[in-house]
């Protein structure tokens, strides 16, 4: 069996904004209320156009579980490592709350969780995969702009996905590797 | 009864203590008041600008202390004679702004205990703040055992830690320019400029500091300024002329390119000092009176005074304090995500709460108040060849 | 009532309530000193289950939940499939139930903070009667035998003095709300006043009067898909909101009118910010062309309709070119609208929606729709308009009473097709405040919100003080509850065991609702109450409420096991997969000529128009706005705006003005503006954007809150209840929400 790397393939042209996924990471990752705390979110695109011939784009996002790690790399503890399937976590008894890595990170994807006394930031719900169950951003989406999957595994819908369709990564210029693609 | 004595005798001391002591209280006060609201309610950074006021003032701190190692060096370790007056009087406050940096810091991290255990048990050599920590441990130990060098007057003893000590001072001073110059993410710190800048920047704050030591002991003691002191005067001033004309000249080179051909969120971050919600602090506080005010007087032979100089110091100091500001502020200013659907593009927003301006007064009293104290209970008169 | 208070649930909710309790004082105290603060002392989740799990064993919480309920959703009215993830007695999370076809196996936003609606300190929790005057927010806690004991009084003392008739009973749709039915009829009150008439009615009437009955859109399989005042990607509605999506980037295209640029029209393939209220111009004259030009199903039209001969002169007048002066769309737009329309007919539906409580000639723009639907030959085929089917399921028959000398409902010939089940509240409410042809002195309210539901908020308030007694049921302090004399706090939908629904459709599915806990504090379900209030007035009303929950499920599936044994290990039930089509052709329909009815016999008869004919809405004068609102997919209608997950998506209703208007004004984006009516006044933050037509504003409905029970959003935001006027559409009696001109000033 060969090593996993766990991806999600996101298709913006799906997404209505409605926020489901950040309610139900919220919810599932006991991520304490307040609008600065949370894992993934939904940016709403610039508006294109003047009034009336406009066009908007929502973007949802969180961690890229990036292949080359910088707030992995400027944690001074190692309390910010990456795990399997290339998930990167943060141990908590580790995290010193020094903020580098939210300094370090290009997306914005991590913040102080209080309640841990960690950084806290996506971790693809490891839980739930464990169990086999779905990331719950990816399962509770109601127009499944989100595919999880094994990018390892030539045959995951993640892999099909990205052989198919063109595909863009946020701010590839960061030389970050990241492993959210957006479907273009 | 002799307290009592004591204050009826030097009114001047008496209130000096009393407004340290204020300032103590309230910094006190701030602290506490984190530990028991939280990092989270008691300071004003966010999930977007996690860095604030404190991060800058420990800046502020550490550039002190290297500055006042690199200048106080001078006399010691390379062999310039004005500055030898400055040796002892120079590394003590090296060593306390270094502390006081130190506590600054700690109040901004969340857990500064663990640090002190996972940085050992748990060490990452990749990350500049390991490297940090690492380096400014090295450079206390050695500022230290200079300063001890000093104060016993063994000249080989102070002449290898002081070498030392230099060298620990630039790395880790360096260093602390690579901690923000590492974060390709950010892009108006990113790059080998700030390592540069911040050694550069040391040298001026390090010339300021010794100017207002030495001049406000005098003015403390009511005495006049030895020949000793009125030539090392002149000279520092002399050295600071220099020293900020290469400053000006660095932040003119630093501006440039964050202009020239409008880079991505390097633009908007030179922007927010030039003509943004930064633009007082860096036109009145950093140009006029960190840089331009300051240099006006040392190159005017007619204010090239030992009270010219220790104005210019005081200003370039003020001015310095407000260049670690905005620098940390600014470079975090440029969301890392476009936020805005509509309208102009979006700047984050950060004002220190005043917890976080307690903490740094505090601060500041606290340093002054271990160096006035040092000043009262040490020796500190004179460099080793006395 | 004591055998529902068991011992370890009381235990339970004491820990709850503490700990409730205590952050709630907490949170005031930090409220007053800084708002800043408030945030973090709101409860969290992680202390809840930390205060429930530390005593005892100091448990380590793990994310693994250590039991599953299939239950489902009542965050608005779609009943998704619920999955409640359990951990220690706590509801950790809510999963979407994959088996739930109609959701499509997603939950929303709303339905993931449903567990915010049992946790949230600012739940009711124990029955409370008013001791300031009201509205003012004074109350005591009283015991459900002491509340109990007040409500039959006064009710008996209103039906004393008036009569059965005096006592209205106000109520909206859910599992429960039947009961709250029953009790009104056992009482002998024909003044039931439901919710219809501010959301859909015109919408039933109008697709009803033509089809004989409200179809499902097959919206998954359609190729052409024409929506106006429906912005389903913010009101969400199942499974058209999903399947409106799903085919994005195939073959499909959506055409969307709305004067706003909403997330549907982000989704949609083209969007025409249509002049408010000219829509029936829109689909006049695409029927113009489709009639026209003989795109139209002439097999169809014959087999299954009737009145198309009367159609056909009827347009005549109606042309793409006179339309695009009324819509302000280009004629040839829509002519090409109709043309790809019919092409792509029957797999093209123009889209009904579901509110429909916009202009006061919305029954006849249904039935232009219906009829445009109907010319394509759109009826029971795949990818147009389908049949709903049923489940049938047993009944809990009972006996009400029967009361003389009660009158007939109070509003009786108001409306053309008044709904004795769910009245209209317009004319209704105009009635109480005339006590015209008698007074009504009483108010029971379930689940239903008037005071921010029904336009024109200041005679709704008028109505309720003229009353001399008033109840309300519900989870929160709604604003109706703020201006009550008694509230009597209802489990929510994750503590209670509700009856068997069917939800009817072309697939249609029976759900249920577990319990996840028991409720904590002493809220009850709406059957105990009901049941507990029925004993006070007498054996014979009693009877009818003498069961157990667990009875009634029982007698739902009598002589169908299989249906309780799917409801409890797949949390739903359905006979088949797959919508089966046509099995209608050629079968009669339920209208009265049995066919489809383009042209209305029924209706010419009445006085109205037979066939829609447009008139054109009234202008906005200079300076003034037409008032438009709607919806987010973050709130159902005003009930979710205080949840804590919820509240900080939006935290405050704005204005939208366009940016010409807004320079015209002098006003600027993020700053207060006032709003101002006929009927009232608000004040809320101006949003500046390119969104919306120069000519209207807009704001989501359900802020400006008069009850300080919602504290999060009390203080926040406006309400357009205060604001529009209340004016009614005649034939079903739905209210026209989009007739209101506002001005705006600076605040």
């Amino acid at each position: 069996m060969s090593k996993k790397r766990y991806a999600i393939v996101l298709d913006t042209r799906k997404c209505l904004d409605c926020k489901a996924c950040t309610v139900a990471c919220k919810a599932e990752n006991l991520v304490p209320l307040g609008t600065e705390n949370y894992r993934n979110w939904v940016s709403e695109g610039r508006l294109r156009g003047s009034y009336p011939r406009l066009g908007q784009e929502f973007v949802p996002g969180q961690c890229m579980q990036c292949g080359n790690t910088p707030c992995k790399r400027v944690c001074p503890t190692r309390a910010t490592g990456v795990g399997a399937g290339g998930i990167v976590t943060v141990e908590d008894k580790k995290c010193i709350g020094c903020k580098y890595c939210m300094t370090a990170c290009p997306y914005n994807a991590r913040y102080y969780n209080e309640e841990r006394g960690a950084v806290d930031k996506c971790t693809f719900c490891a839980h739930r995969i464990e169990q086999g169950r779905l990331p719950a951003c990816v399962e509770t989406c109601p127009t499944n702009v989100r595919t999880f999957g094994d990018l390892n595994d030539p045959d995951s819908e993640v892999s099909r996905l990205l052989v198919e369709r063109p595909y863009r990564v946020v701010k590839p210029e960061m030389g970050t590797k990241p492993f959210l693609f957006y479907l273009i | 009864m002799s307290a009592i004595a004591t204050v009826i005798r030097r009114p001047g001391e008496w209130a000096w203590f009393g407004v340290l002591a204020v300032a103590m209280l309230a910094g006190g006060a701030a602290v506490g008041y984190v530990f028991v609201a939280g990092h989270d309610h008691a300071l004003n950074v966010s999930r977007q600008i996690p860095w604030g006021i404190l991060i800058s003032t420990y800046v502020f701190f550490v550039v002190s202390s290297t500055g006042l190692c690199l200048v106080s060096s001078l006399g010691d370790v390379w062999g310039f004679k004005a500055f030898e007056v400055i040796g002892r009087r120079g590394h003590l406050l090296a060593i306390l702004t270094l502390l006081t940096g130190f506590g600054v810091m700690a109040m901004e991290l969340n857990h500064p205990f663990r640090m002190v255990l996972y940085a050992v048990i748990s060490p990452n050599f990749s990350s500049p703040i390991w490297w940090m920590g690492a380096l400014y441990g090295l450079y206390l130990v050695l500022l230290c055992g200079e300063f001890t060098a000093l104060m016993i007057g063994s000249r080989r003893m102070s002449f290898i830690f002081g070498l030392a000590g230099f060298v620990a001072a630039i790395s880790a001073h360096s260093n602390l320019g690579a901690v923000f110059g590492l974060l390709e993410a950010r892009h108006y710190w990113y790059g080998s400029f700030l390592p540069i800048y911040f050694i550069l920047s040391a040298l001026v704050s390090g010339g300021a500091l010794t100017a207002l030591i030495v001049y406000f002991n005098h003015k403390a003691r009511g005495i006049s300024l030895s020949p000793d002191y009125e030539r090392f005067m002149i000279t520092v001033g002399k050295l600071q002329a220099l020293f900020i004309g290469i400053l000006m000249f660095f932040i003119v080179w630093k501006m440039i390119p964050g202009l020239y051909g409008k880079p991505p969120e390097k633009y908007e971050a030179t922007m927010v000092l030039l003509a943004g919600p930064l633009a007082f602090n860096f036109w009145f506080f950093e140009v006029l009176i960190g840089m331009l005010i300051p240099f006006l007087l040392l190159i005017n032979r007619r204010t090239l005074t030992p009270f010219g100089v220790t104005i210019a110091g005081l200003l370039c100091t003020i001015g310095i304090f407000f260049m670690r500001y905005d620098l940390v502020i600014a470079g975090q200013m440029v969301p890392m995500r476009e936020s805005v659907a509509e309208g102009p593009a979006h700047l984050l927003e950060y004002f220190p709460s005043l917890a976080e301006f307690a903490i740094v007064a505090g601060a500041i009293a606290f340093c002054l108040f271990l160096y006035s104290l040092a000043e009262k209970f040490l020796p500190m008169e004179g460099g080793h060849r006395h | 009532m004591s055998k529902f208070l068991r011992p370890e649930i009381i235990g339970k909710g004491s820990i709850v309530s503490r700990l409730l309790k205590r952050k709630l004082s907490r949170r005031r105290f930090l409220g007053v000193s800084s708002c800043a603060l408030g945030t973090v002392a709101l409860g969290s989740q992680l202390n809840v289950l930390k205060a429930l799990a530390e005593p005892g064993s100091g448990v380590k919480l793990s994310l693994v939940p250590d039991r599953s309920v299939f239950t489902c959703c009542e965050m608005c009215v779609n009943k998704c499939g619920v999955i409640a993830r359990m951990r220690e007695g706590v509801i950790h999370k809510l999963d979407p139930n994959p088996s739930f076809l109609r959701s499509r196996g997603m939950l929303c936003a709303r339905g993931n903070a449903g567990l915010q609606t049992v946790y949230d300190p600012d739940r009711l929790k124990y029955p409370l009667i008013r001791t300031g005057a009201r509205g003012e927010g004074k109350w005591r806690r009283a015991s459900w035998d002491e509340a109990l004991d007040l409500v039959a009084g006064k009710m008996t003392a209103v039906a004393d003095q008036y009569s059965r008739a005096g006592m209205m009973f106000v109520s909206t749709e859910g599992f429960q709300e039947e009961f709250f039915l029953r009790f009104a009829e056992c009482f002998g009150s024909p003044n039931t006043l439901r919710h219809p008439t501010l959301c859909l009615a015109s919408n039933l009437q109008g697709f009803g009067a033509t089809y004989g009955t409200n179809p499902f859109p097959d919206v998954r399989n359609a190729d052409y898909l024409i929506m106006s005042g429906a912005n389903r990607a913010e009101a969400l509605f199942t499974p058209d909101s999903i399947d409106m999506i799903a085919g994005d980037g195939g073959r499909r295209k959506l055409v969307y009118l709305d004067p706003r640029f909403t997330r549907t029209a982000a989704k949609a393939d083209e969007w025409y910010p249509i002049r408010p209220g000219t829509d029936l111009a829109f689909v006049l004259a695409m029927l113009h062309v489709i009639v026209g030009e003989k795109r139209y199903d002439r097999e169809f039209i014959d087999t299954m309709t009737v009145g198309f001969d009367e159609l056909v002169p009827h347009l005549e007048t109606y042309s793409p070119e006179w339309a695009a002066g009324e819509c302000d769309i280009p004629a040839e737009d829509i002519r090409r609208i109709a043309r790809e329309f019919a092409a792509a007919a029957p797999r093209a539906i123009y889209y009904q929606g579901r509110r429909s409580s916009f202009f006061d000639n919305d029954t006849q723009l249904r039935r232009a729709m219906a009829i445009l639907n109907v010319v394509v030959g759109n009826w029971d085929v795949k990818g147009g308009m389908l049949p709903g089917k049923k489940i049938h399921l047993g009944e809990n028959y009972y006996l009400a009473p029967w009361y003389d000398g009660v009158p007939e409902r109070l509003e009786t010939g108001d409306v053309t097709y008044l709904s004795l089940k769910d009245g209209a509240w317009k004319p209704f409410r105009d009635r109480v405040l005339a006590a015209d042809p008698y007074p009504v002195k009483g108010m029971m309210v379930y689940k239903q919100n008037p005071l921010q539901s029904v336009p024109n908020r200041s005679k709704t308030l008028a109505m309720m003080e003229q009353m001399d007694f008033i109840c309300t049921i519900d989870i929160t302090m709604s604003d109706t509850a703020w201006y009550s004399d008694v509230v009597l706090p209802e489990a929510t939908y994750l503590e209670r065991l509700d009856p068997i629904h069917v939800l009817s459709g072309p697939v249609p599915e029976a759900v249920m609702r577990q319990p996840c806990i028991e409720p904590l504090f002493e809220t009850k379900p709406n059957q105990w109450i009901m049941q507990q209030l029925a004993r006070r007035f007498g054996d014979e009303v009693a009877e009818s409420f003498n069961f157990t929950m667990e009875a009634f499920i029982a007698n739902q599936v009598e002589g169908h096991p299989e249906i309780l044994e799917a409801l409890r290990t797949r949390g739903v039930y359905r006979e088949n997969d797959e919508p089966v089509y046509g099995a209608s052709h050629g079968k009669r329909m339920k209208t009265r000529s049995g066919k489809i009815e383009i042209y209305s016999a029924k209706y010419a008869k009445e006085g109205q128009d037979p066939l829609p004919v447009y008139r054109a809405p009234q202008t906005p004068s200079r300076g003034r706005y037409r008032l438009l609102l709607g919806r987010t997919a973050y709130f159902t209608h005003g009930t979710t705006q205080n949840n804590p997950y919820l509240h900080e998506l939006m935290a405050e209703n704005s204005l939208w003005l366009h940016p010409d208007e807004a320079r015209r004004l002098g006003l600027r984006d993020g700053s207060r503006v006032r709003v101002r009516s006929s009927v009232g006044e608000e004040s809320l933050p101006l949003r500046v954007t390119e969104k919306i037509r120069p000519d209207c504003v807009y704001m989501d409905h359900g802020f400006g809150v008069l009850s300080k029970g919602l504290s999060r959003i009390h203080g926040r935001g406006a309400s357009d209840a205060a604001l529009i006027e209340d004016r009614m559409e005649p034939i079903s009696g739905n209210v026209a929400m989009h007739q209101t001109f506002v001005e705006i000033l600076p605040a």
